[in-house]
C-alpha cells in the first residue's frame, strides 16, 4: 500500500510521521505519573472521538449512541478480566468485538431514520443501556458503583513500566485507528459512505447498497470504541454507568465538533484542546462547561469546519497562492499541490 | 379503582405540562427547522423567575407567570439572534444538525449562568395555588395541579385558534409549510423567527413556574423536561401540532401508569423503550407525515 493513497501531499507524511515520533518519544523523557495518566487518558478519547467522528462526520449518521458502545466494550472487557482467566489482549479484543456486535445490531433501526430521529433513536438506545446497567442486580455489572478492581494489563510491569506500556499501546491505537478512518475515506467503500451522507436516494440509485454499507461501518465504528472502552477499563481498572453521562456525551461531541467534523485529525486536534481546557480548568469545573459552550457557539458559527478543517483550508490557500504564477495555468498549481514522486513514499 | 384513577388524574396533569414545552419545541421546529435544546433552560429560568418573585418576593402566582414569560420570552429572542438567525441560508451545513449543536451551546452557557448566579443548591418554590381537594377516597388533587392543567390546555387551544384563525397565525403556518413561497407572498420570515422563539420559550418559562413549585428551581431543572419534551416531539411527528399533544397525553398516559404500578425510577426507561419501538415501525412519528426517510 503506498502512502500516496493515505497522505495528500508529501509535507503531510512527513508531518504525520514526525508527530507520531514524537508522540511515541514523550514517555522516555516525561516521566510524570500524573502528566502521562492524562495523556493516557487522553489518547484513549481520540480512540473514541476517531470512531465517532467516522459515524458522524464521514457517514452522516447521528449517532448519539456511541458511549454506550464505549461502555458495553469497557464492561466486556472488566468482565471477561474478572470472570475468566483468559490473557488481556483476548480481553481487549473480546471488548471491541462486543462493541462491534452491539453497534451493528444499532445499525438495523436507525438504517430508515434522517438526521434528528436518528439522533433521538441512539441517544435513547443510550438510555436504555444505562439504566439497565445501573438498575442491574445480578452482580454481573456492579450496578451503580461499576466494576470494582479489574487486574488491567501489564501487572508483571514497575508502575512506571506499565504506565509506559499503556502509553505507547494507546498510541498504537490511535495511529491505527486513524490509519484505519483514512483508508475508509480513500476507498471506494467511503465515497459509498460519503454518497449515502450527501444524497442517500441518488447513492443507493447508483448501486450502492444502504444496509450493508450502514451494517459495516456501524461494526467498524462500534470495534473502535470498543476498544476504546477495553482500553479505558484497563487503564482506570473500574468502569461505571458515569461514563455515559450527558456531560460527557456533550463534551466529546464538542471535541469533535471543535476540532473538524468528518476531517481525519479533526478529532485528535479537538481531544487535545479538550484536554488542555480540562487540565487549565482543574481549579475551576464549574466554569468548565459555560466556556465550553462558549467555544462550541463561537467555533460553530465562526469556523464551521472546525479548527483543523481550517488549517487545512488555510494551507490549500497559501499553496494555491504560492502555486499562481502569471502566465501559467492550473497544471502547474496541481503540480505543486501534489508532487508524488520517490520521495512521497519515503514514510512507508 | 383508585389506582386507575390515580392514573388518569395524574396522566392529564403529566400530559398537559409535557405538551406545554413539547408544543414550543414543535412550533419552532415547524416554523424554523431547529431542534431547539434551550428549551430545557427556558424551563429552567422560569422555575428561578418563580423563586425570586413567588419564593422572595411574595407576589402572586398571575403575575409570576406574566413575568416568568416575559422574562424567557426575552430570552428565547436572544437565543434565536445568537444562536440561530447567524446561520440562517448558510451554504453548505446541515442547518439542523448545526443549530442542535449552537442551540445545545446555549443551553450550556444558561446553565452555567445560572450556577455561578444562583448556586447549585435547590431553592423549593410555594406552589401557585395552595391547597387541594379529594376526589375519591386517597386520591388527592393538589389545586397547583388543576390550574397548571387548566393553564396548558387553554396556551395549547389558544395557539390552535391562533395559528388557524389569526391573519399572523396564519403567516406562521404558511411559514412552515414552505418559507420562500411565504416570503414571495410578503410575509416578513426573518422577523417572524425571533418572534416564534420567544413567545415558544415563553411556553416552556410557563411551565417552569409550575414545575418549579411542584419539584425545586435548581440550574439542572430544566434537563428532566428538555428529555421528555424530546420524546415527546419526536413521538409525535417532527412539526405536527396534533401529533404532539397526542403524544403528550400518551407519553403522560405511560409515566403515570408505570409510576403507580411499578415505581417511577422505572418511568423513563419505559419511555425510551417505547420511542425506540415507535421509531422502529413508525419512523415519522404517530402523526408525521411520512417526509423523505434517510433511506
Amino acid at each position: 500500500m503506498s502512502t500516496d493513497r493515505i497522505f495528500k501531499t508529501t509535507g503531510a507524511a512527513v508531518a504525520a510521521f514526525s508527530l507520531i515520533a514524537v508522540a511515541a518519544l514523550v514517555p522516555l523523557v516525561y516521566s510524570s505519573q500524573y502528566g502521562l495518566g492524562v495523556l493516557i487518558t487522553m489518547l484513549i478519547l481520540m480512540v473514541l472521538n476517531t470512531s465517532w467522528n467516522l459515524l458522524i462526520g464521514i457517514a452522516g449518521v447521528w449517532n448519539f449512541g456511541q458511549l454506550a458502545v464505549y461502555a458495553i466494550g469497557g464492561y466486556a472487557t472488566g468482565i471477561i478480566m474478572l470472570r475468566t482467566g483468559l490473557p488481556g489482549p483476548v480481553a481487549l479484543i473480546g471488548g471491541g468485538l462486543a462493541g462491534a456486535l452491539i453497534s451493528a445490531m444499532l445499525a438495523f433501526p436507525t438504517l430508515r431514520l434522517r438526521g434528528m430521529y436518528t439522533a433521538l433513536l441512539t441517544f435513547s438506545f443510550a438510555q436504555i443501556v444505562n439504566m439497565v446497567i445501573v438498575n442491574d442486580n445480578t452482580g454481573l455489572t456492579g450496578g451503580p458503583f461499576g466494576l470494582p478492581a479489574v487486574d488491567g494489563l501489564f501487572t508483571s510491569l514497575s508502575p512506571d513500566g506499565s504506565m509506559r506500556a499503556y502509553y505507547w499501546l494507546a498510541l498504537a491505537v490511535v495511529v491505527a485507528s486513524l490509519f484505519a478512518v483514512a483508508l475508509i475515506r480513500r476507498s471506494s467503500f467511503g465515497l459509498s459512505l460519503t454518497a449515502l451522507r450527501d444524497s442517500a436516494g441518488f447513492a443507493a440509485a447508483r448501486g450502492v447498497n444502504p444496509l450493508q454499507t450502514q451494517v459495516i461501518v456501524y461494526a467498524i465504528a462500534g470495534f473502535l470504541a470498543g476498544i476504546a472502552g477495553a482500553l479505558a477499563v484497563s487503564f482506570d481498572r473500574s468502569i461505571g454507568p458515569e461514563v455515559m453521562s450527558l456531560s460527557l456525551l456533550s463534551l466529546y461531541v464538542t471535541a469533535i465538533v471543535v476540532g473538524g467534523l468528518g476531517t481525519i485529525m479533526g478529532p485528535i486536534v479537538g481531544t487535545a484542546i479538550l484536554t488542555l481546557l480540562d487540565t487549565a480548568l482543574v481549579d475551576e469545573p464549574a466554569l468548565k462547561f459555560g466556556i465550553l459552550g462558549v467555544v462550541l457557539l463561537l467555533i460553530v458559527i465562526f469556523v464551521p469546519r472546525g479548527v483543523f478543517g481550517a488549517l487545512v483550508e488555510l494551507r490549500d490557500r497559501v499553496s494555491d497562492w504560492i502555486a499562481e504564477d502569471p502566465g501559467d495555468d492550473d497544471e502547474a498549481g496541481d503540480l505543486e499541490l501534489r508532487p508524488g514522486g520517490p520521495a512521497g513514499a519515503g514514510g512507508g | 379503582m383508585t389506582d386507575l384513577l390515580a392514573i388518569l388524574v395524574n396522566a392529564v396533569v403529566l400530559g398537559s405540562i409535557y405538551g406545554l414545552v413539547a408544543i414550543g419545541m414543535t412550533l419552532i421546529y415547524g416554523v424554523l427547522r431547529v431542534m431547539d435544546m434551550s428549551q430545557g433552560s427556558m424551563v429552567m429560568a422560569g422555575g428561578f423567575v418563580a423563586a425570586g418573585l413567588m419564593g422572595q418576593l411574595g407576589l402572586p402566582g398571575a403575575i409570576t407567570i406574566v413575568a416568568a414569560f416575559a422574562v424567557t420570552f426575552a430570552l428565547g429572542v436572544l437565543t434565536q439572534l445568537i444562536s440561530v438567525q447567524p446561520l440562517l441560508n448558510r451554504k453548505s451545513i446541515d442547518f439542523e444538525m448545526v443549530t442542535f449543536i449552537t442551540t445545545f451551546a446555549v443551553a450550556l452557557i444558561f446553565a452555567n449562568v445560572a450556577l455561578e448566579a444562583f448556586g447549585p443548591q435547590q431553592r423549593s418554590v410555594p406552589p401557585v395555588v395552595e391547597g387541594s381537594i379529594e376526589i375519591y377516597n386517597g386520591v388527592t388533587i393538589p389545586y397547583q395541579s388543576l390550574v397548571m392543567a387548566a393553564v396548558a390546555v387553554t396556551i395549547m387551544v389558544g395557539l390552535g385558534l391562533y395559528l388557524r384563525r389569526s391573519r399572523y397565525g396564519m403567516a406562521i403556518r404558511a411559514v412552515a409549510e414552505n418559507n420562500s413561497a411565504a416570503r414571495l407572498m410578503g410575509v416578513p420570515v426573518r422577523r417572524m423567527f425571533p418572534l416564534v422563539m420567544g413567545v415558544a420559550s415563553g411556553f416552556a418559562g410557563i411551565a417552569g413556574v409550575f414545575l418549579a413549585a411542584q419539584f425545586f428551581a435548581s440550574p439542572t431543572a430544566g434537563d428532566l423536561p428538555l428529555l421528555q419534551a424530546l420524546i415527546v416531539v419526536i413521538l409525535g411527528g417532527l412539526g405536527s401540532m396534533r401529533g404532539t399533544i397526542y403524544a403528550a397525553y400518551t407519553i403522560g398516559l405511560i409515566q403515570a401508569t408505570v409510576a403507580v404500578l411499578i415505581s417511577t425510577t422505572w418511568s423513563l426507561p419505559v419511555l425510551y423503550a417505547v420511542i425506540v419501538l415507535v421509531l422502529i415501525f413508525r419512523p415519522q412519528g404517530l402523526a408525521g407525515k411520512a417526509s423523505e426517510a434517510r433511506l
